[in-house]
Protein backbone atom coordinates (compact mmCIF):
# COMPACT_ATOMS: atom_id res chain seq x y z
CA UNK A 1 0.00 0.00 0.00
CA UNK A 2 1.23 2.90 -0.82
CA UNK A 3 2.13 5.29 2.18
CA UNK A 4 2.72 8.46 0.83
CA UNK A 5 0.38 11.93 1.77
CA UNK A 6 -1.72 12.89 -0.71
CA UNK A 7 0.50 15.95 -0.80
CA UNK A 8 4.05 13.93 -1.33
CA UNK A 9 1.81 12.13 -4.21
CA UNK A 10 1.10 15.78 -5.95
CA UNK A 11 4.62 16.86 -5.27
CA UNK A 12 6.29 13.70 -7.07
CA UNK A 13 4.27 14.02 -10.05
CA UNK A 14 5.63 15.53 -13.46
CA UNK A 15 4.81 18.73 -13.83
CA UNK A 16 3.19 18.64 -17.48
CA UNK A 17 -0.03 20.35 -19.77
CA UNK A 18 -2.61 17.92 -20.21
CA UNK A 19 -2.10 16.71 -23.74
CA UNK A 20 -5.92 17.87 -24.89
CA UNK A 21 -5.44 21.45 -24.41
CA UNK A 22 -2.03 20.99 -26.62
CA UNK A 23 -3.95 18.72 -29.40
CA UNK A 24 -6.95 21.82 -29.15
CA UNK A 25 -4.56 24.64 -30.00
CA UNK A 26 -3.93 22.91 -32.91
CA UNK A 27 -6.66 21.54 -33.86
CA UNK A 28 -7.77 24.90 -33.39
CA UNK A 29 -5.47 26.23 -35.69
CA UNK A 30 -6.09 24.29 -38.76
CA UNK A 31 -8.51 24.38 -41.39
CA UNK A 32 -11.49 22.63 -40.79
CA UNK A 33 -11.70 22.04 -44.34
CA UNK A 34 -8.83 19.98 -44.41
CA UNK A 35 -10.38 16.59 -43.15
CA UNK A 36 -8.48 15.00 -40.34
CA UNK A 37 -5.86 11.71 -42.04
CA UNK A 38 -6.64 8.20 -40.58
CA UNK A 39 -3.60 9.04 -38.61
CA UNK A 40 -4.38 12.24 -37.27
CA UNK A 41 -7.96 10.59 -35.89
CA UNK A 42 -5.95 7.59 -34.75
CA UNK A 43 -3.25 10.22 -33.07
CA UNK A 44 -6.93 12.55 -32.00
CA UNK A 45 -8.59 9.11 -30.18
CA UNK A 46 -4.91 8.32 -27.95
CA UNK A 47 -4.57 11.75 -27.06
CA UNK A 48 -8.80 11.63 -25.74
CA UNK A 49 -7.69 8.40 -23.99
CA UNK A 50 -5.06 9.93 -22.32
CA UNK A 51 -6.25 13.30 -21.32
CA UNK A 52 -9.27 11.67 -19.77
CA UNK A 53 -7.00 9.57 -17.96
CA UNK A 54 -5.17 12.63 -16.47
CA UNK A 55 -8.45 14.47 -16.03
CA UNK A 56 -9.72 11.55 -13.81
CA UNK A 57 -6.53 11.11 -11.86
CA UNK A 58 -6.58 15.19 -10.97
CA UNK A 59 -9.80 14.39 -10.11
CA UNK A 60 -9.14 11.42 -7.59
CA UNK A 61 -6.03 13.39 -6.22
CA UNK A 62 -8.21 16.47 -5.49
CA UNK A 63 -10.84 14.30 -3.67
CA UNK A 64 -8.35 12.88 -1.77
CA UNK A 65 -7.39 16.34 -0.40
CA UNK A 66 -10.68 16.76 0.40
CA UNK A 67 -10.96 14.08 2.19
CA UNK A 68 -7.36 14.82 4.27
CA UNK A 69 -7.51 16.03 7.68
CA UNK A 70 -6.12 19.69 8.01
CA UNK A 71 -2.87 19.86 10.22
CA UNK A 72 -1.56 23.08 11.12
CA UNK A 73 1.36 24.46 9.14
CA UNK A 74 4.86 24.34 10.36
CA UNK A 75 5.56 27.64 8.39
CA UNK A 76 3.59 30.52 7.45
CA UNK A 77 3.48 30.59 3.78
CA UNK A 78 4.55 34.40 2.54
CA UNK A 79 1.40 36.65 2.31
CA UNK A 80 -0.05 35.73 5.55
CA UNK B 1 -5.34 22.69 -50.45
CA UNK B 2 -4.13 24.96 -53.30
CA UNK B 3 -5.99 26.68 -56.64
CA UNK B 4 -3.72 26.70 -59.97
CA UNK B 5 -3.54 29.90 -61.54
CA UNK B 6 -1.65 30.60 -65.18
CA UNK B 7 0.15 27.34 -64.32
CA UNK B 8 1.37 28.10 -60.80
CA UNK B 9 0.14 26.48 -57.64
CA UNK B 10 -1.37 29.13 -55.27
CA UNK B 11 -2.65 28.52 -51.85
CA UNK B 12 -5.80 28.11 -51.07
CA UNK B 13 -7.11 31.14 -48.98
CA UNK B 14 -10.85 30.41 -46.94
CA UNK B 15 -13.37 32.70 -48.03
CA UNK B 16 -13.74 36.31 -45.96
CA UNK B 17 -16.42 34.77 -44.19
CA UNK B 18 -15.15 31.86 -42.94
CA UNK B 19 -12.02 33.04 -41.60
CA UNK B 20 -13.85 35.84 -40.09
CA UNK B 21 -16.29 32.93 -38.68
CA UNK B 22 -12.73 30.82 -38.20
CA UNK B 23 -11.49 33.80 -36.26
CA UNK B 24 -14.41 34.70 -33.97
CA UNK B 25 -14.25 30.55 -32.87
CA UNK B 26 -10.66 30.84 -31.49
CA UNK B 27 -10.82 34.07 -29.68
CA UNK B 28 -14.19 31.87 -28.11
CA UNK B 29 -11.98 29.10 -27.39
CA UNK B 30 -8.96 31.56 -26.28
CA UNK B 31 -11.60 33.33 -24.03
CA UNK B 32 -12.93 30.64 -22.36
CA UNK B 33 -11.05 28.46 -19.38
CA UNK B 34 -8.71 26.97 -21.15
CA UNK B 35 -9.02 24.07 -18.90
CA UNK B 36 -7.91 20.25 -19.64
CA UNK B 37 -11.67 19.45 -19.68
CA UNK B 38 -12.66 22.10 -22.29
CA UNK B 39 -9.70 21.43 -24.56
CA UNK B 40 -10.97 17.93 -24.03
CA UNK B 41 -14.87 18.61 -25.00
CA UNK B 42 -13.31 20.79 -28.01
CA UNK B 43 -11.63 17.76 -29.45
CA UNK B 44 -13.92 15.28 -29.06
CA UNK B 45 -16.30 17.86 -31.04
CA UNK B 46 -13.66 18.49 -33.84
CA UNK B 47 -13.25 14.73 -33.98
CA UNK B 48 -16.83 13.60 -33.87
CA UNK B 49 -17.37 16.62 -36.69
CA UNK B 50 -14.42 15.49 -38.99
CA UNK B 51 -16.08 12.18 -38.89
CA UNK B 52 -19.17 13.68 -40.20
CA UNK B 53 -17.20 15.09 -43.05
CA UNK B 54 -15.51 12.66 -43.76
CA UNK B 55 -18.50 10.74 -44.07
CA UNK B 56 -20.42 13.80 -45.98
CA UNK B 57 -17.77 13.90 -48.21
CA UNK B 58 -17.83 10.17 -49.18
CA UNK B 59 -21.47 9.56 -49.24
CA UNK B 60 -22.26 12.67 -51.20
CA UNK B 61 -18.98 13.99 -52.71
CA UNK B 62 -20.87 16.07 -55.72
CA UNK B 63 -22.81 18.20 -52.87
CA UNK B 64 -20.28 18.42 -50.31
CA UNK B 65 -17.69 19.55 -53.69
CA UNK B 66 -20.56 22.09 -54.50
CA UNK B 67 -21.45 22.89 -50.73
CA UNK B 68 -20.99 26.59 -49.81
CA UNK B 69 -21.79 26.06 -45.93
CA UNK B 70 -19.52 26.99 -43.33
CA UNK B 71 -17.39 24.54 -41.09
CA UNK B 72 -17.16 27.05 -38.28
CA UNK B 73 -20.91 28.74 -38.05
CA UNK B 74 -23.66 26.53 -36.46
CA UNK B 75 -26.54 25.57 -38.03
CA UNK B 76 -30.42 24.68 -36.84
CA UNK B 77 -28.98 22.22 -35.26
CA UNK B 78 -26.84 24.06 -32.81
CA UNK B 79 -24.51 21.17 -31.73
CA UNK B 80 -23.44 21.29 -35.42
CA UNK B 81 -21.72 23.42 -38.33
CA UNK B 82 -24.01 24.03 -41.04
CA UNK B 83 -22.21 22.21 -42.63
CA UNK B 84 -22.96 18.80 -40.94
CA UNK B 85 -26.42 20.38 -41.00
CA UNK B 86 -26.10 19.95 -44.78
CA UNK B 87 -25.50 16.24 -44.10
CA UNK B 88 -28.38 15.79 -41.50
CA UNK B 89 -30.84 17.46 -44.43
CA UNK B 90 -28.96 15.27 -47.04
CA UNK B 91 -29.58 12.16 -45.08
CA UNK B 92 -33.79 13.02 -44.25
CA UNK B 93 -34.22 13.73 -48.18
CA UNK B 94 -32.32 11.05 -49.75
CA UNK B 95 -31.82 7.88 -47.04
CA UNK B 96 -34.72 8.11 -45.05
CA UNK B 97 -36.89 10.27 -42.95
CA UNK B 98 -34.17 11.13 -39.88
CA UNK B 99 -36.19 14.12 -38.91
CA UNK B 100 -39.79 13.11 -38.50
CA UNK B 101 -39.34 11.59 -35.09
CA UNK B 102 -39.42 14.97 -33.25
CA UNK B 103 -36.19 16.67 -34.18
CA UNK B 104 -37.57 20.08 -34.88
CA UNK B 105 -35.57 21.31 -31.93
CA UNK B 106 -32.71 23.29 -32.20
CA UNK B 107 -31.03 21.19 -29.79
CA UNK B 108 -31.40 18.39 -31.16
CA UNK B 109 -28.35 16.02 -31.03
CA UNK B 110 -27.96 13.04 -33.81
CA UNK B 111 -24.98 11.45 -32.42
CA UNK B 112 -27.53 8.91 -31.53
CA UNK B 113 -30.78 8.97 -32.72
CA UNK B 114 -33.59 6.69 -33.23
CA UNK B 115 -36.13 5.90 -35.88
CA UNK B 116 -40.06 6.71 -36.43
CA UNK B 117 -41.83 3.57 -37.12
CA UNK B 118 -43.45 2.37 -40.04
CA UNK B 119 -45.82 -0.41 -39.63
CA UNK B 120 -48.98 0.19 -38.29
CA UNK B 121 -48.87 0.30 -34.31
CA UNK B 122 -51.38 -2.30 -33.07
CA UNK B 123 -50.56 -2.15 -29.57
CA UNK B 124 -52.23 0.63 -28.25
CA UNK B 125 -53.87 3.01 -31.61
CA UNK B 126 -56.88 2.49 -32.57
CA UNK B 127 -57.08 0.47 -35.77
CA UNK B 128 -58.94 2.34 -38.93
CA UNK B 129 -59.39 -0.39 -41.21
CA UNK B 130 -60.67 1.81 -44.01
CA UNK B 131 -56.90 3.59 -43.84
CA UNK B 132 -55.17 -0.02 -44.18
CA UNK B 133 -54.33 -1.81 -47.36
CA UNK B 134 -56.82 -4.18 -47.47
CA UNK B 135 -55.04 -7.45 -47.51
CA UNK B 136 -53.72 -5.68 -44.12
CA UNK B 137 -56.63 -5.08 -42.85
CA UNK B 138 -57.89 -9.16 -43.88
CA UNK B 139 -54.71 -10.31 -42.27
CA UNK B 140 -55.62 -8.85 -39.04
CA UNK B 141 -58.56 -11.89 -38.80
CA UNK B 142 -55.69 -13.69 -36.86
CA UNK B 143 -55.25 -10.78 -34.09
CA UNK B 144 -58.40 -8.94 -33.95
CA UNK B 145 -60.74 -11.40 -35.32
CA UNK B 146 -64.41 -9.26 -33.77
CA UNK B 147 -63.27 -6.03 -35.24
CA UNK B 148 -61.69 -7.61 -38.65
CA UNK B 149 -64.76 -9.71 -39.48
CA UNK B 150 -67.08 -6.73 -39.23
CA UNK B 151 -65.06 -4.83 -41.51
CA UNK B 152 -64.85 -7.80 -44.37
CA UNK B 153 -68.80 -8.03 -43.94
CA UNK B 154 -68.97 -4.49 -44.36
CA UNK B 155 -66.74 -4.16 -47.28
CA UNK B 156 -67.46 -7.45 -49.00
CA UNK B 157 -70.62 -8.89 -47.14
CA UNK B 158 -68.59 -11.68 -45.94
CA UNK B 159 -68.99 -13.66 -42.60
CA UNK B 160 -66.97 -15.91 -40.11
CA UNK B 161 -69.53 -18.66 -40.74
CA UNK B 162 -68.89 -18.79 -44.37
CA UNK B 163 -64.99 -20.14 -43.69
CA UNK B 164 -63.07 -22.77 -41.85
CA UNK B 165 -61.77 -23.03 -38.51
CA UNK B 166 -58.89 -20.42 -37.65
CA UNK B 167 -56.41 -22.40 -36.01
CA UNK B 168 -54.91 -20.55 -32.76
CA UNK B 169 -51.81 -20.57 -33.39
CA UNK B 170 -50.32 -20.45 -36.84
CA UNK B 171 -48.21 -23.09 -38.98
CA UNK B 172 -44.34 -23.06 -38.49
CA UNK B 173 -44.24 -22.00 -42.32
CA UNK B 174 -45.88 -18.72 -41.95
CA UNK B 175 -42.43 -17.26 -39.86
CA UNK B 176 -40.43 -18.80 -42.36
CA UNK B 177 -39.21 -15.94 -44.81
CA UNK B 178 -37.23 -19.13 -47.08
CA UNK B 179 -40.70 -19.97 -48.68
CA UNK B 180 -41.12 -16.20 -50.33
CA UNK B 181 -44.48 -16.25 -49.96
CA UNK B 182 -46.65 -13.32 -50.30
CA UNK B 183 -48.68 -14.51 -47.69
CA UNK B 184 -46.11 -15.10 -45.62
CA UNK B 185 -44.75 -11.56 -45.72
CA UNK B 186 -47.89 -10.38 -45.03
CA UNK B 187 -48.64 -12.16 -41.63
CA UNK B 188 -44.37 -11.48 -40.62
CA UNK B 189 -45.47 -7.59 -41.86
CA UNK B 190 -48.67 -7.73 -39.29
CA UNK B 191 -47.22 -9.61 -36.65
CA UNK B 192 -44.12 -6.85 -36.73
CA UNK B 193 -41.99 -9.88 -37.33
CA UNK B 194 -40.03 -8.97 -40.38
CA UNK B 195 -36.78 -8.83 -39.28
CA UNK B 196 -36.67 -4.97 -40.90
CA UNK B 197 -36.37 -2.38 -37.88
CA UNK B 198 -38.71 0.37 -39.74
CA UNK B 199 -41.03 -2.67 -39.66
CA UNK B 200 -41.03 -4.11 -36.53
CA UNK B 201 -41.12 -1.14 -33.75
CA UNK B 202 -43.68 0.28 -32.26
CA UNK B 203 -44.39 3.39 -30.02
CA UNK B 204 -45.26 1.29 -27.32
CA UNK B 205 -41.75 -0.29 -27.09
CA UNK B 206 -37.91 1.87 -26.23
CA UNK B 207 -36.92 2.70 -29.21
CA UNK B 208 -33.73 1.49 -30.22
CA UNK B 209 -30.68 3.92 -30.56
CA UNK B 210 -28.33 3.78 -33.45
CA UNK B 211 -24.88 5.51 -33.74
CA UNK B 212 -24.74 8.03 -36.66
CA UNK B 213 -22.24 6.54 -38.86
CA UNK B 214 -22.10 5.69 -42.27
CA UNK B 215 -22.47 2.17 -41.92
CA UNK B 216 -25.86 2.71 -40.00
CA UNK B 217 -26.97 5.27 -42.09
CA UNK B 218 -26.77 2.56 -45.31
CA UNK B 219 -27.92 -0.43 -43.12
CA UNK B 220 -30.78 1.93 -42.19
CA UNK B 221 -31.58 3.47 -45.60
CA UNK B 222 -31.38 -0.35 -47.08
CA UNK B 223 -34.08 -0.94 -44.68
CA UNK B 224 -36.02 1.76 -45.52
CA UNK B 225 -36.27 1.01 -49.07
CA UNK B 226 -37.32 -2.54 -48.45
CA UNK B 227 -39.84 -1.63 -45.85
CA UNK B 228 -41.20 0.64 -48.58
CA UNK B 229 -40.87 -2.57 -51.09
CA UNK B 230 -43.05 -4.60 -48.95
CA UNK B 231 -45.79 -2.35 -48.61
CA UNK B 232 -45.63 -1.62 -52.47
CA UNK B 233 -46.13 -5.22 -52.80
CA UNK B 234 -49.18 -5.49 -50.77
CA UNK B 235 -50.93 -3.92 -53.81
CA UNK B 236 -51.21 -6.89 -55.84
CA UNK B 237 -52.48 -8.56 -52.79
CA UNK B 238 -54.97 -5.99 -52.15
CA UNK B 239 -55.96 -6.12 -56.11
CA UNK B 240 -56.39 -10.14 -56.09
CA UNK B 241 -58.44 -9.81 -52.64
CA UNK B 242 -60.75 -6.68 -54.52
CA UNK B 243 -61.09 -9.17 -57.21
CA UNK B 244 -62.36 -12.06 -55.23
CA UNK B 245 -62.25 -11.72 -51.89
CA UNK B 246 -63.83 -15.03 -50.76
CA UNK B 247 -61.36 -16.80 -52.51
CA UNK B 248 -58.51 -15.11 -50.93
CA UNK B 249 -59.48 -15.20 -47.43
CA UNK B 250 -60.09 -19.13 -48.03
CA UNK B 251 -56.21 -19.39 -49.10
CA UNK B 252 -55.06 -17.26 -46.29
CA UNK B 253 -56.42 -19.08 -43.41
CA UNK B 254 -55.63 -22.17 -45.23
CA UNK B 255 -51.73 -20.75 -45.39
CA UNK B 256 -52.16 -19.90 -41.45
CA UNK B 257 -53.65 -23.23 -40.44
CA UNK B 258 -51.16 -25.43 -42.53
CA UNK B 259 -48.66 -23.52 -44.33
CA UNK B 260 -49.21 -24.24 -47.68
CA UNK B 261 -49.62 -21.55 -50.27
CA UNK B 262 -52.07 -21.74 -53.70
CA UNK B 263 -51.06 -20.62 -56.78
CA UNK B 264 -52.31 -17.72 -57.06
CA UNK B 265 -50.22 -16.31 -59.40
CA UNK B 266 -48.16 -14.43 -57.00
CA UNK B 267 -46.05 -16.70 -55.27
CA UNK B 268 -42.55 -15.98 -56.41
CA UNK B 269 -42.51 -13.26 -59.13
CA UNK B 270 -43.16 -10.70 -56.62
CA UNK B 271 -41.81 -12.54 -53.27
CA UNK B 272 -38.39 -13.33 -54.93
CA UNK B 273 -37.98 -9.76 -54.91
CA UNK B 274 -38.06 -8.96 -51.53
CA UNK B 275 -34.32 -8.94 -50.82
CA UNK B 276 -33.56 -7.93 -54.01
CA UNK B 277 -33.85 -4.56 -53.81
CA UNK B 278 -30.90 -2.64 -54.28
CA UNK B 279 -29.13 0.06 -52.42
CA UNK B 280 -27.72 2.41 -55.28
CA UNK B 281 -28.93 5.48 -52.46
CA UNK B 282 -26.00 7.62 -53.96
CA UNK B 283 -25.38 6.43 -57.00
CA UNK B 284 -27.06 9.73 -58.60
CA UNK B 285 -24.15 11.63 -56.37
CA UNK B 286 -21.16 9.30 -57.53
CA UNK B 287 -22.03 9.03 -61.36
CA UNK B 288 -21.68 12.65 -61.57
CA UNK B 289 -18.04 13.28 -59.69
Amino acid sequence: MNCESPLEILISETEKVNPAILLAEEFMRRDSADLLSTDDIHRAEETLDLGRSEIETTRRQIAAFERSAARPSEGLPTGF
Amino acid sequence: MSLTQAGKDLPYTLPFTERLSKSIEYLGFKARSHSAITAYDYVAGVLSEQQKYVMYREMFPKEWKRSKASLYRRGYYRKYSERVNELINLVNDKCFPLLEFAYDDPESEFDQFAIPPLNVDLCCEEIYFENLHISYAAALIFYFPDDTWAFLNHRFKLSKGEFPEIGSDPHPNVWNPKSCSPFGELLRLVDHSTGNPWLDSNYCQTADWYSWDREAIEELTKEYRAANEIFERLRDLDEMIEADPKKMLRALIKFWNSGEHPDLGLSGSSATQIRSSGNEIYEESHRST
